[in-house]
């Protein structure tokens, strides 16, 4: 399945399991000709180490873009982030890549991150207080949040329109600046914000919905997600989630308005981990002491990174609530081999019941993901030793692994082909 | 998953944006070639065809070929930006169903390495590939003329459109530039660059009237060009072209002013609702388009046969502006 023609790429835990580095690979092992975005925004990290050394971490740009003429497209179901776009395409400059804003279209649909969002947010996170969520300080929950009450919120379009983009922006800051008397008045004036708005369009290439029918035309797509399905917005364990569709959902409905497939590919840690705050079953602070997490670390609005072990229960969860995967990715085998003391938990004890599976609820039911996450924070997870991390994987899945990562590079990824399809 | 790892400052990333690096929509000549590029040379194509299909039934051919020479470089780079506009107008408010675009480029055959270039008919973005191969020359000849006689020669004898020959309407062309074509196609010049073989050289009213059997033909003067406000410019294109020839002040209008002919021209609308769905679209072109049509439009209102009176040259706008 690795050899298909398009593949979709969905971390199947909390996220942070290595989405970009598995799409760097399929890029670099592959000809692939676009990388297409299909939810969440700017607050995505995929961390790709080239072969020679060079470090970026993806936010906006596809994790393919280290190989040469691998385009990214950010669909509409993309949150597009002008301002941390310009500062991502100047380090990708910095580490030999400078044509990547050429290789670039937004359409024009995608909704628009913007300084007034990240101020609510942030000014939202605040009063919280100890209650946090595990906001990546961004802006992009308030982003989609906006744009389901306001049909003028700013879309990339906008940006090609003077006047209507001022317009909109002013609308935004007005909002912001009433909703949050205690966000910061130094915001950005409207005008300040369209100018680096209005270049942004200048710059990039905003085109329509039927991109994506081209792009597919002219060669395998890989659409990389980001965030993972236990963080979905309708699936994961409220009201730790995100703004965002983080299973193949929309994927899949662009591919329907394209005229194209895909296969699932799943994306899965040797063992689990969890950045920010939320229910986390198999935590063990010992593994979280211990185990090498270079690129992430306690960030100001997301809190602390957290590492525990697998979780063949959430695993099933995922499965269900995605309707499954044709293969999997397991990462992060180097670290777990080195680690004798991993297990895997293949049941949760919650008050005396002990608990194999998690079942789906409707989407929508916010009120019932809420009493699973009361259940979830009170459950003990039963272990079982774990021999070998990738069977205990395909087991929970049901689904063969395909790939195997055992660094952070291209080189140190193994592709295993299924023996039956 | 993440946090913000990039930081988020108007002023660095309007500078970034602006970066002097971020010309390359044109990555083929930018990238230093300096012949045409094969997608792109008409040597011995056959035809160039816009054709229907299931997913395009009611096809409908536009060209643009425009001057990418000397004063004219900026052209094709407006075009690429402002694409996405024109394709959008002409689909959103149903001027032309399923549009199909060619691009193309015209220099100079008597001393430029590229005198034509020749897209495909594209439906969808594709065209920005095309756009994305055409050799910009810069140079230019200096003489006033450009070979967009080869190029209508090219047009009327290798291209076929379903628009035409199945439902008897004809394709759009658009010329833009700022000089004057040769007087006569010449017999070496298309052995030379199409690879067809002529009996003799083809004058070009000749060749104007068989082109525009199957093509409207315009001409687009952008103000700001070497020769734009030559009074030899506007005659010789008049006479071959009539009201065709189309003077624009604001070359950032270029698409719109082509999205709107096509409207006019297909009877979608007429120029008042055209430059009405420019306003709501938050085009700021809608003055320069409506300078640039206003005669046109005057063509299409019912037939009132007394003589112009005169000043019509210069056409006051009646346009509510609601920006």
């Amino acid at each position: 399945m690795i050899g298909a023609d398009n593949v979709i790429v969905v971390d199947l835990g909390f996220g942070d399991a290595g989405k970009g580095t598995v799409v760097d690979h399929l890029c670099a092992a592959s000809p692939v000709h676009a990388v297409v975005r299909f939810n969440g925004g700017a607050q995505a990290a995929h961390n790709v180490v080239a072969v020679d050394g060079r470090h970026h971490t993806f936010a906006q740009f596809g994790s393919g873009t280290f190989t040469p003429g691998v385009r990214t497209h950010l669909s509409r179901f993309m949150l597009v982030d002008p301002l941390a776009l310009a500062a991502e395409a100047d380090h990708l400059r910095e580490v030999g890549v400078g044509d990547a804003l050429d290789r670039l279209t937004v359409d024009g649909d995608a909704l628009l991150t913007t300084p007034y969002h990240r101020a609510a947010g942030r000014a939202r996170e605040r009063a919280r207080g100890a209650d946090r969520h595990g906001s990546c300080g961004m802006g992009v929950g308030e982003t989609a949040s906006y744009a389901l009450a306001h049909e003028d919120a700013p879309r990339a379009g906008d940006c090609r329109s003077p006047a209507r983009l001022r317009r909109r922006l002013a609308a935004l800051r007005e909002w912001c600046l009433d909703a949050f008397p205690a966000a910061p008045a130094d915001v950005p004036a409207v005008d300040d914000c369209a100018a680096a708005f209005t270049a942004f369009a200048e710059r990039v290439r905003v085109v329509d919905g039927g991109h994506l029918r081209t792009l597919l035309a002219a060669g395998p797509v890989v659409f990389e997600g980001a965030q993972g399905v236990l963080l979905d917005e309708w699936h994961g364990f409220h009201p730790y989630t995100t703004w965002s569709t983080t299973t193949f959902g929309n994927a899949e409905a662009l591919l329907r308005e394209a005229g194209g497939g895909a296969a699932r590919l799943g994306v899965v840690r040797a063992y689990a981990t969890r950045h920010g705050p939320g229910p986390f079953v198999t935590e063990d602070a010992v593994l979280t002491r211990e185990l090498p997490e270079p690129h992430n670390g306690t960030g100001p609005w997301q809190g602390p990174f957290r590492a525990g072990h697998l979780d063949a229960v959430a695993l099933r969860y995922a499965r269900e609530v995605t309707g499954g995967v044709d293969g999997v990715a397991v990462t992060h085998l180097d670290v777990a081999g080195a680690r004798p003391d991993l297990r895997v938990c293949h049941a949760y004890d919650v008050g005396g019941r002990t608990v194999r599976r998690l079942a789906p609820n409707p989407p929508g039911r916010l009120d019932l993901q809420e009493d699973l996450t009361r259940r979830l924070l009170a459950a003990r997870p039963l272990y079982a030793p774990l021999a070998r991390p990738d069977e205990a994987v395909e087991e929970a899945l049901r689904a063969p692994v395909v790939l195997r990562s055992f660094g952070p590079t291209t080189a140190d990824k193994r592709t295993a082909e299924p023996a039956a399809a | 998953m993440g946090s913000g790892h990039w930081s988020t400052d108007v002023y660095s990333a309007r500078r970034s944006y602006r970066a002097a690096n971020g010309v390359s929509a044109f990555a083929y000549s930018d990238g230093g070639a300096t012949t045409v590029h094969s997608d792109l040379d008409p040597n011995g194509v056959a035809l160039r065809e816009s054709r229907d299909s299931d997913d395009h039934p009611e096809s409908l051919a536009i060209a643009v070929l425009f001057d990418v020479t000397g004063s004219m470089g900026g052209v094709p780079r407006v075009l690429q930006t402002k694409l996405p506009d024109l394709l959008g107008l002409l689909l959103r408010k149903g001027y032309a169903a399923d549009p199909h675009i060619l691009f193309g480029a015209v220099g100079d055959a008597t001393c430029d390495r590229a005198p034509l270039q020749i897209g495909q008919f594209e439906a969808d973005n594709r065209m920005d590939d095309d756009l994305a191969k055409i050799l910009l020359e810069g140079g230019g000849g200096g003489q006033m003329r450009e070979s967009y006689e080869l190029a209508m020669y090219f047009m009327a004898r290798h291209t076929a459109i379903d628009c035409f020959e199945k439902r008897g309407r004809r394709g759009y062309l658009f010329m833009i530039g700022d000089e004057l074509a040769y007087p006569k196609i010449k017999r070496r010049e298309i052995a030379k660059f199409i690879g067809t073989d002529v009996p003799a050289d083809i004058p070009i009213a000749d060749l104007v009237r068989e082109l525009q059997r199957m093509w409207d033909v315009y001409f687009i003067i952008p103000e700001g060009g070497y020769h734009s406000g030559d009074p030899k410019l506007r005659g010789f294109w008049r006479d071959l072209l009539g009201q065709n020839v189309l003077y624009l002040d604001d070359l950032d209008a270029v698409c719109e002013t082509i999205a709107l002919t096509v409207g006019l021209g297909e009877d979608a609308i007429d120029l008042a609702e055209g430059l009405d769905h420019l306003a709501e679209s938050g085009s700021t072109a809608g003055d320069s388009v409506s300078r640039a049509l206003a005669r046109l439009d005057g063509g299409r209102a019912p037939a009132a046969t007394s003589p112009a009176p005169p000043g019509l040259d210069r056409p006051t706008t009646a346009r509510t502006t609601r920006l």
